[in-house]
């Protein structure tokens, strides 16, 4: 019998230590933040997210999306990612902290998608042809816009400010029930996106909000010039819920050497029952369908989208360091400077949303 | 260890040293029929489902219209589902079905209510089953490694309780002072798990931590599940098969105790290598790779140890097929565990992170050294269960070269591409496709090591076969990979 207690101490010592270090103690440290506000208690993020948000982010888990791509932007001293416009910040704990499940994701087969509903181009005010499910959607017209190389961070160009005009609410529970009308008439009650919200005024200085919660829906005056990298002609604007719908339906049409496979199980082909849907896809070539035909997006291809227009990290958090913008008023040179983490360091200091 | 079953001896001989333990042992054996069969045969028929759904996701990868538009097929179904059915169905119920043996074998106590057992196998089978489907049908929690929905956990659960517990009452009915390391390996891993298990399931779903914990919670249970269960397992299987079958004691006890400390202590913490410039406190990230750095002293010391034991006994690799599967696998610990240290640093890691090479390194750990530790065991511990010996010679030969070269032309394959990847990707003068234009070779190479793993399963499930239907050999001498008479050669 003797040496038998340590052993078993020693089976549950080290396995509680590497419980308590590597999940407890980082839960005691970073696992109750709250959302960061100004000083008047305005211009809260991050914000609650809306039902069809909730359901795409199923959608996207179920479809394994998370395999390919990753929702996580490393500092730009690090990584190239800022360098590649796929935000215009590193990303901070404080970020996902409604995030059910986070999909932080450890491939890139695929484009980080941390901010790729800041990416989309600027809302206005016709209808989207999707059905979109966030305003940004509705730029289908917009002039693609461009400014990549001109302006520091063309993520600022969706600087998400919620609108102001929706309640607090977006709680989960409310939007999926209303959710497939919303869809279906984009101009008919608040967007469901949450944080794709008014474009900032100024590109590129994102870092000095639009003030409170109360900002006009100003359209960003985006340079002109620049077209999107691999905009196709013929095609939705690069990034608007259309331009999703599209790709996911139909990855190669829009650039050949994708790698992504088609979703087309989301969407529905039905024979166009009296005028053409306004969701349907605009679809050319091989993957167009036939004459008398149209193909439109299920519900869940409509949540997926939401939920993609939905990431957008671009929102300044006082934490983290934004290229171009404001430097954080935390302090410390950078956020990863070792032991003092992003998060924990402004760590419960903000009011919780009323 | 006791040294009458060195398959090189005449067995006629060793038989009259020990005629009582000869006997205790067939008894022991016997009592573990049932249920061990039942999990290997599970194993086996969940690794050929694996395998095949392994081969869709290669060629999908690099072929994205293959089979395409339907939603059970997607790419990213399949992928979710062949992981879980290798980590759940073949590795699990492998590890399962060698740990019960050996626990039988090494507590010298026969194995009680062997139909309990195997009804925890089935509940077991069960729960993958319906998790499979419904990873498939797209109700996936989106958690690596921890895809299947909430109730399949339960039932997971509950068939791990029917097993485990039996295993470690076992170790509460032993006969004899000693307790080889094997044992605490063992015990190590029927403990850790459910614990394992529980937690994971506890901090995302039942109280979900906090946004980017969850994260953190599942890598820090996708590697303590792959050091913690599997590793365990297969080290202490290790411990046991090189010095029986070379009939030869373990070079150092007191090697292989700090080897089993230090492994528990810095394995475990190595789980948030991963999350390098993540949004996560640094210090995480930087316990971790600190904690990989120090895995090289388990890996030292036990590599060390088995090179002693196997020292001037190499040759035997010619011959025994449980031998060369599991040195295979004790080298591939070692192999493994070096490349997650020199990827863990951070100047490597924001190059490989991201890329194919994380998967080279959980392929290097979960085939190259857990499976390939497990076929080892199987190859021994099969004719033991069913009274004959393995039928051709020439077919275990065949799965070991399949297996070998498969694995390392895919570890090759992702490690090298990986590493273009990731070079391409940190370079944002090229457009990001070009990172994917880059690997793409890599991924057809990869396809191709699959056919070949896959030739290696299909042959391994087919000669199990002949076992389980009796048509294994009828002698008493053991299957040999070559003649012995040519002893003269040197060996691999």
């Amino acid at each position: 019998m003797k040496g038998l207690a340590p052993l078993f101490l020693g089976i549950f010592g080290t396995f509680a230590f590497s419980w308590i270090g590597l999940t407890v103690i980082p839960t005691w440290q970073i696992g109750h933040l709250n959302p960061e506000s100004d000083e008047e208690g305005t211009d809260i993020y991050p914000r609650p997210q809306s039902g069809m948000f909730q359901r795409g982010a199923h959608v996207y888990a179920a479809n394994g999306c998370v395999y390919c791509h990753s929702q996580q932007v490393r500092a730009d001293y690090i990584a190239d990612d800022i360098e590649r416009k796929w935000g215009d910040r590193r990303s901070a704990p404080r970020d996902y902290i409604f995030d059910r499940p986070v999909f932080l994701g450890k491939m890139r087969m695929g484009q980080d998608l941390a901010n790729i509903g800041a990416r989309a181009p600027a809302p206005e005010e016709s209808p989207a042809p999707a059905g979109a499910a966030s305003p940004a959607a509705q730029g289908a017209a917009a002039s693609p816009a461009s400014a990549q190389a001109a302006s520091p961070s063309p993520a600022a160009q969706g600087a998400a400010v919620s609108s102001p005009s929706s309640p607090p609410a977006s709680s989960p529970a409310t939007a999926p029930a209303a959710s497939p009308a919303i869809a279906a008439s984009p101009n008919a009650s608040p967007p469901p996106g949450q944080r794709t919200g008014v474009a900032s005024p100024s590109p590129g200085q994102m870092a000095n909000t639009t003030p409170g919660g109360s900002s006009p829906a100003a359209p960003s005056a985006q340079t002109p010039g620049a077209p999107w990298p691999i905009q196709t002609a013929g095609l939705p604007p690069m990034y608007s819920a259309a331009w999703h719908h599209v790709h996911l339906y139909a990855p190669r049409s829009i650039n050949p050497d994708s790698n992504m496979p088609s979703y087309r199980f989301l969407y529905e082909k039905r024979r166009i029952a009296g005028e053409r849907s306004a969701e349907s896809l605009q679809l050319s070539g091989p993957d167009a369908p036939p004459d008398g035909w149209e193909v439109v997006p299920t519900y869940d291809a409509k949540c997926v989208v939401a939920y993609l227009m939905g990431l957008n990290q671009s929102h300044p958090l006082k934490e983290v360091r934004s290229v171009g913008g404001a430097p954080a008023t935390g302090g410390a040179p950078s956020p990863a400077a070792p032991g003092a983490p992003p998060a924990p360091a402004a760590g419960g200091s903000p009011a919780a949303p009323k | 260890m006791n040294t009458t079953e060195i398959p090189l001896k005449n067995p006629a001989v060793s038989a009259a040293a020990g005629d009582t333990e000869q006997l205790e042992r067939a008894y022991i054996d016997a009592s573990t029929r049932v249920p061990v069969l039942m999990f290997y045969t599970s194993a086996i028929a969940w690794l050929i489902v694996g395998t095949v759904l392994a081969m869709v996701v290669s060629f999908k990868s690099h072929s994205p219209d293959l089979l395409g538009g339907i939603s059970f097929l997607t790419w990213g179904r399949l992928r979710p589902a062949h992981m879980n059915v290798m980590v759940y169905g073949w590795a699990s119920m492998a590890g399962m079905g060698t740990a019960v043996w050996l626990m039988a074998r090494l507590c010298r106590t026969t194995l009680r209510y062997p139909l309990l057992i195997a009804a925890g196998g089935a509940f077991w089978n069960l729960g993958v089953l319906i998790g499979v489907g419904a990873i498939l049908l797209g109700d996936s929690t989106g958690f690596q490694w921890l895809e299947f929905p909430r109730y399949v956990a339960i039932i997971l659960f509950v068939a791990y309780t029917l097993m485990a517990s039996w295993a470690v009452l076992m170790f509460r009915h032993r006969r004899g002072d000693q307790i080889y390391i094997t044992q605490w390996y063992l015990l190590g891993a029927f403990l850790w798990f459910p614990w394992l298990y529980a937690a994971g399931q506890l901090m995302l779903f039942v109280v979900p931590v906090q946004g980017v914990l969850q994260s953190a919670v599942t890598w820090w249970y996708a590697n303590n599940l792959l050091f913690l269960w599997f590793g365990a397992i297969a080290l202490g299987t290790a411990y046991y098969m090189i010095p029986k079958v070379i009939g030869r004691p373990v070079y150092s006890y007191h090697l292989a105790t700090i080897g089993f400390w230090t492994y528990a202590l810095f394995s475990s913490w190595t789980g948030m290598t991963r999350l390098v410039d993540g949004p996560f406190p640094a210090w995480m990230v930087t316990a971790s790779i600190a904690a990989t750095i120090l895995t090289m002293i388990p890996v030292a010391t036990v590599g060390l140890n088995h090179h002693l034991t196997m020292q001037g006994y190499f040759p035997l690799l010619r011959y025994s097929p449980t031998l060369r599967f599991t040195v295979f696998g004790a080298m591939s610990y070692t192999v493994f565990s070096i490349i997650g240290v020199l990827i863990s640093f951070r100047s490597v890691a924001s190059y490989v992170d991201f890329t194919q090479v994380s998967i080279a390194y959980s392929h290097l750990g979960l085939y190259a050294f857990f499976a390939m530790t497990m076929f080892g065991s199987m190859y021994y511990i099969v004719p033991r269960l069913v009274g004959r010996e393995w039928r051709y010679g020439s077919l275990i030969k065949l799965h070991f070269w399949a297996s070998a070269y498969g694995i390392g032309l895919m570890t090759l394959m992702l490690l090298a591409g990986g590493f273009l990847e990731g070079a391409n990707l940190e370079n944002p003068t090229l457009p990001f496709s070009e990172s994917i234009e880059t690997v793409l070779p890599y991924l057809r190479g990869r396809s191709l090591a699959g056919i070949l793993l896959t030739v290696a399963h299909f042959i391994f499930a087919y000669h199990f076969c002949l076992m389980l239907l009796g048509l294994g050999r009828t002698s008493t001498v053991p299957t040999f990979l070559n003649p012995v008479e040519a002893e003269t050669s040197g060996g691999h």
